[in-house]
């Protein structure tokens, strides 16, 4: 089936085009959706700090969650959206159970991580270098918040906000306290260069 | 504005996301690619999750692939056939893999028991479904390359579950 494009195709625009195909009865749909999303999901589970293996039994539940209740979502189009609400509420809970960080430790803003870990040796450019050291700096909940809206389209941030339990507004067209941070951020280092 | 002060990012929060804004989260997904990239075969694996749960199925393994052409050769050695085994606890399946014609292959298989199963072919986007005889033998006659998995049906409506094989490249 071709999709009538009458707006601009966003990632939840897409997703929910796909789950509304697989309420009408075509299962292969799922599987789009699946592809569609695990690279926002799993990151809004990594940045949970999950292992990567406890992720994807966090992934799995969210996603078979998602199959037994297709009938309950009300509007098709929220279904990127409830799929990262789901998958953080899975993901608190599976940290409760192992006693790791609690939710509350995880909301607790203006905690700043430590520096430049070994992970950002991977990383391929001078400019990559310089972004990593200053999102390293920004407190968790915005790291957090940058690190899923990253993986989506600009018309779709202040929704997923929301689901990342930001407060309504926090970034959409207005750029918001967490990119604004990293902005601020960035221009006081020399060595960034913005395209 | 390059002056790093709270009411500086403040203001700067209030300010329209410019083409800057969306270089720099573009940016910030390909660094977190390369920093925690997504298993490969992680999507593979939840979508089989998903048929799994859905069917109910039962689980086989792949047992043995006398394949005669090195595995991944296809093309090359497509002249040569393949034979690949599926073990459950309720069912065996082996299925034969010739070529036959550009880019086609028959698939000649046997399930135990298998009297009057349905058997379904599953690849990407598609779905082929034929019915084994009495002795449980069944035959594709014209199938594409590509990543397949069969799912086992008993005859008539039982409390069998059906057995989903994993996918192997044929």
């Amino acid at each position: 089936m071709i999709n009538a494009e009458a707006e601009p195709s966003t990632l939840a625009g897409r997703a929910g085009d796909a789950f509304s195909q697989f309420r009408q009865g075509q299962p292969d749909a799922m599987a789009d959706l699946v592809a569609m999303l695990t690279p926002i999901l799993w990151h809004t589970v990594r940045a949970q700090r999950l292992d990567a293996t406890t992720t994807e039994d966090v992934l799995q539940t969210t996603w078979l969650s998602l199959v037994k209740g297709a009938d309950k979502i009300a509007d098709p189009r929220s279904v990127l959206q409830w799929l990262m609400v789901t998958a953080r509420r899975e993901a608190w809970r599976v940290s409760r159970g192992q006693s790791r960080q609690t939710p509350q430790e995880l909301i607790a803003d203006d905690v700043v991580s430590s520096e430049e870990s070994p992970e950002a040796l991977v990383l391929r450019s001078d400019t990559e270098r310089v972004l990593w050291h200053h999102i390293s700096k920004l407190p968790d909940r915005c790291r957090e918040l940058l690190r899923v809206i990253a993986f989506s389209d600009r018309p779709d941030y202040a929704e997923l906000a929301e689901s990342l339990g930001m407060p309504v507004g926090s970034i959409g067209p207005t750029r918001g306290r967490c990119l604004a941070k990293l902005r601020s951020s960035l221009t006081t280092d020399a060595r960034w260069e913005p395209r | 504005m390059t002056t790093p002060n709270p009411a500086g990012w403040e203001a700067l929060a209030a300010e329209s996301m410019d083409d800057q804004d969306a270089a720099t989260l573009q940016l910030l997904a390909t660094l977190y690619d390369q920093i925690d990239p997504v298993p490969s075969d992680l999507v593979e694996r939840l979508q089989f999750a998903i048929t799994l749960d859905a069917l109910n199925a039962e689980l086989a393994e792949l047992q043995q692939m006398d394949a005669l052409a090195p595995s991944g050769a296809r093309g090359v050695d497509a002249d040569e056939a393949k034979t690949l085994t599926f073990t459950s606890e309720s069912l065996t399946t082996m299925v034969t893999v010739t070529p036959a014609g550009p880019d086609r292959v028959r698939i000649d298989g046997w399930c135990a028991p298998g009297g009057g199963v349905t058997v379904e072919l599953r690849q990407l986007n598609a779905s082929v479904e034929v019915q084994a005889d009495e002795d449980g033998r069944f035959v594709f006659d014209d199938v594409r390359h590509g990543l397949s998995r069969f799912v086992v049906r008993a005859a008539r409506p039982s409390s069998r579950p059906p057995v989903i094989t994993p996918a192997v490249e044929i």
